[in-house]
C-alpha cells in the first residue's frame, strides 16, 4: 500500500491553475524528487499535500487516511513534515526549543515528556552537526545552519514522510553533499520516505532520488526512475525551451 | 532538585521582588499606596503578559475583563448582602464570578476573533471593550450607566472593620498574591507545551500549524488564562479596595494602553518583565506627576516611544540575552 496517494489533484488561483490534475504515489521509505522549473507548481503542491492549500479537486490520501480537507495541523502528527523553501525557525527561540517543538507535535507528540522531547532534540542536533548552537538563538543562525535547522526539526518530528522544499538551493557544493549523505542515511534507517523538490536536476537530486517526477506548467510531465528522466527527451524540452527532435 | 531548580528557578527573583515591594509598602512611612499602585500594575502586566506577551496579539478590549471581573465581585456581594448573606463566602463566591465572568467573555470573543490574524484581531477587539460599555449602560444591565455603589453592602457582609482593613490593605494583599499566581502560571506555561506553543505561533503562525501546533486552540487557552487574571484585578482592585463601579472607568481603554506599555517595557513574553515594566512605570509616571504636576504625559510618552523601538525586546529581553549561557540564566526568564 502506498504511504501518499494523490488522486488528480488539482489547484488554481483565480484563473491560474498552478497543479493541473496530478496523481502520484510514494511508497514507505521512497526517496523522490520532483523538479520542474521556477513558477511549474512544486511548492504548490507540497502546500497541498502539508494542507496550507485545500485542492479544488481531487483527494489525498496519507497511511490509508483521506486526509484532502485536514487542516495542517491534523497532518503533522500523522507523520508529515516538511522543510520550506525559505526557513523558517522560530527565531527567538533557542535551536534545541525548535527542535523540540517538532517533538512536541510530531507522530510521538502525546507520548514524549518535555524533557524527553529536549532530549530528542539534542540527538538530531547532533545528527545534524547543529549540537554546538543549541542554545543560541534560532535567528542568529547562518541561513545553512537555517536549512540544516529545519530537517533536524522536521526529523523530530518522528515522521513517515519529509517533504523538502528546495532544501539544497543556495548552498556549497561541499554542504550539499554532506545533507544529501545525512538525509539517505536517516531515511534508511528510520524508514522515512522523502520528496525533495528542485528547480533543476543535479547531482544532489540525483544522488538522492530514487525516482523522479517532473512538473511543467502545474501538470506531471514524467514519472519514471532517474536515470529515465535524465535522458528524457521532454525533460530536456522543459529545461531548454525548444522542442526535442522527433 | 537540579531539575526543580532550573524548572522553577526563575520563579525566586520574581517573588523576591514582590517581597520587597511589599516590605517598603509596609516598612516605609507614607509608602503604601506607592506601592499598592505597583502592585496594581505588575499585577495586570504580568495578566496581560500570558496574552500579548506569550502570543504576540494585541487585544486593545483587554480592560474589559477587569470590567466584567469588577462587575462579578460587586453583584456579589450587593445581591449576597440583599440576600442577608453574610462572611467571607461572600467573597469567595464574589472570586468565583469575577473569574467566570471573563472566562465567558473571552470564550465569546476568542472563538470568534482569534481565528483572525494578528492585526485584525487587534482590530476586532477594540470594538469589543467599547460595545460591551454600550451594552451595560444602554440596556440598564447592572444598574446601566448610573453604576453600583456597594459600600454599605460590604459593611454589612464583613463587619466595618474587616471592611475598612479590606479597602486599606487586604485588597492589596490580595492583588499581590494574584500577581505571583499569575507569574507561576505563566512560568509553568512556559515550561510546557503549551509555551512552546505560543512561541511558536508567535515567531511564525504557519510554520507552526504545518509543525502540528493547532494555533487557535493555543491561543485560547492564553487568552482565557489571561482573561482570568484580568478578571481577579479587577474584582480586587477595583471593586474590594473601592467598592462602587461605574462604567466609564472599569472599561476605560487607558488601562489597556498602560498594560501595552508595561509589557513591552519590560519584555513582552518573559516572565520578570511585567514586574520590571510595571517599577519603571509606575515608579516614573509617580515621581513624574510630583516633579511636574500636568506635564507628565508630555515628556513620559516620547521617553516610553524612545525606550520601546530603542529597546523592542524590552529590558529583560536584553538581560536574558545577556545572560546567555552564564551559570545566573537559569534564574531568569
Ligand atoms: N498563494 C498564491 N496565490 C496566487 N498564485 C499563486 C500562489 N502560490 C503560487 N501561485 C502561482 O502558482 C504558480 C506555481 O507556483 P509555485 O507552486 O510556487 O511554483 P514553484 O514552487 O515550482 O516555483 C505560479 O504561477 C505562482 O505565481
Ligand atoms: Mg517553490
Amino acid at each position: 500500500m502506498s504511504l501518499l496517494k494523490l488522486e488528480k489533484v488539482t489547484k488554481r488561483f483565480g484563473g491560474l491553475v498552478a497543479v493541473n490534475n496530478v496523481s502520484l504515489e510514494i511508497s514507505e521509505g521512497e526517496r523522490l524528487g520532483i523538479v520542474g522549473p521556477n513558477g511549474s507548481g512544486k511548492t504548490t503542491l507540497f502546500n497541498l499535500i502539508s494542507g496550507v492549500h485545500i485542492p479544488d479537486e481531487g483527494r489525498i490520501t496519507f497511511r490509508g487516511q483521506d486526509i484532502t480537507r485536514f487542516p495542517p495541523y491534523k497532518r503533522a502528527p500523522l507523520g508529515l513534515g516538511r522543510t520550506f523553501q525559505i526557513p523558517r525557525p522560530f527565531a527567538s527561540a533557542t535551536v534545541r526549543e525548535n527542535v523540540a517543538v517538532g517533538a512536541m507535535f510530531g507522530t510521538l507528540g502525546k507520548e514524549l515528556s518535555v524533557n524527553e522531547c529536549l532530549e530528542l532534540a539534542d540527538h538530531y542536533l547532533d545528527f545534524m552537526g547543529l549540537r554546538a548552537h543549541a542554545d543560541k538563538q534560532a535567528g542568529t543562525l547562518t541561513p545553512v545552519e537555517k536549512k540544516l535547522l529545519e530537517i533536524a526539526r522536521a526529523l523530530a518530528m518522528k515522521p513517515r514522510l519529509i517533504l523538502m522544499d528546495e532544501a539544497m538551493a543556495g548552498m556549497h557544493p561541499k554542504d550539499i553533499d554532506k545533507m544529501v549523505r545525512l538525509i539517505q542515511e536517516v531515511s534508511d534507517r528510520e524508514n522515512i520516505a522523502v520528496v525533495a523538490m528542485v528547480e533543476h536536476i543535479m547531482r544532489a537530486v540525483l544522488g538522492l532520488a530514487q525516482r523522479v517526477v517532473v512538473l511543467h506548467q502545474g501538470a506531471k510531465l514524467v514519472d519514471s526512475s532517474t536515470k529515465e528522466a535524465l535522458n528524457d527527451p521532454r525533460v530536456v524540452e522543459v529545461y531548454l525551451g525548444h522542442p526535442p527532435e522527433e | 532538585m537540579g531539575k526543580r531548580l532550573s524548572t522553577y528557578g526563575p520563579f525566586i527573583p520574581v517573588l523576591a521582588l514582590y517581597v520587597i515591594i511589599f516590605l517598603v509598602g509596609k516598612g516605609v512611612q507614607g509608602m503604601w499606596q506607592v506601592m499598592a499602585m505597583l502592585t496594581f500594575y505588575c499585577a495586570l502586566g504580568q495578566a496581560f503578559n500570558i496574552f500579548l506577551g506569550m502570543t504576540g496579539y494585541v487585544d486593545f478590549g483587554y480592560v474589559a475583563f477587569l470590567g466584567v471581573g469588577t462587575y462579578g465581585m460587586a453583584l456579589s456581594i450587593t445581591y449576597l448582602a440583599h440576600q442577608g448573606m453574610t462572611g467571607p463566602a461572600v467573597i469567595i463566591i464574589g472570586f468565583l464570578l469575577a473569574l467566570i465572568f471573563p472566562a465567558l467573555l473571552s470564550m465569546a470573543v476568542g472563538a470568534v476573533a482569534l481565528r483572525l490574524r494578528g492585526a485584525y484581531f487587534a482590530i476586532a477587539t477594540i470594538g469589543v471593550n467599547e460595545g460591551f460599555r454600550y451594552l451595560i449602560e444602554g440596556a440598564k444591565i447592572w444598574n446601566g450607566s448610573e453604576g453600583m455603589i456597594f459600600t454599605s453592602e460590604l459593611n454589612q457582609v464583613l463587619g466595618r472593620d474587616t471592611a475598612s482593613g479590606l479597602s486599606t490593605f487586604w485588597a492589596d494583599v490580595y492583588l499581590f498574591i494574584i500577581a505571583a499566581l499569575a507569574a507561576l502560571v505563566t512560568l509553568h506555561f512556559m515550561r510546557s507545551r503549551i509555551g512552546y506553543a505560543l512561541t511558536a505561533l508567535r515567531e511564525d503562525e504557519d510554520a507552526a500549524k504545518v509543525m502540528g501546533i493547532n494555533v487557535t486552540k493555543y491561543k485560547i487557552i492564553a487568552f482565557i488564562t489571561s482573561a482570568c487574571f484580568a478578571g481577579l484585578v479587577g474584582g480586587t482592585s477595583w471593586a474590594l479596595k473601592t467598592p462602587y463601579v461605574f462604567p466609564p472607568e472599569v472599561f476605560e481603554i487607558h488601562y489597556t494602553i498602560e498594560a501595552i506599555i508595561i509589557v513591552l517595557l519590560g519584555g513582552a513574553g518573559t516572565l520578570m518583565g511585567p514586574v520590571i515594566g510595571a517599577l519603571i512605570y509606575g515608579l516614573s509616571k509617580y515621581y513624574l506627576s510630583i516633579i511636574l504636576p500636568g506635564f507628565q504625559l508630555l515628556i513620559f510618552a516620547p521617553i516610553i516611544i524612545v525606550i520601546i523601538i530603542a529597546f523592542p525586546d524590552g529590558v529583560m529581553g536584553v538581560v536574558k540575552q545577556r545572560l546567555r549561557g552564564t551559570s545566573l540564566a537559569r534564574f531568569i526568564e
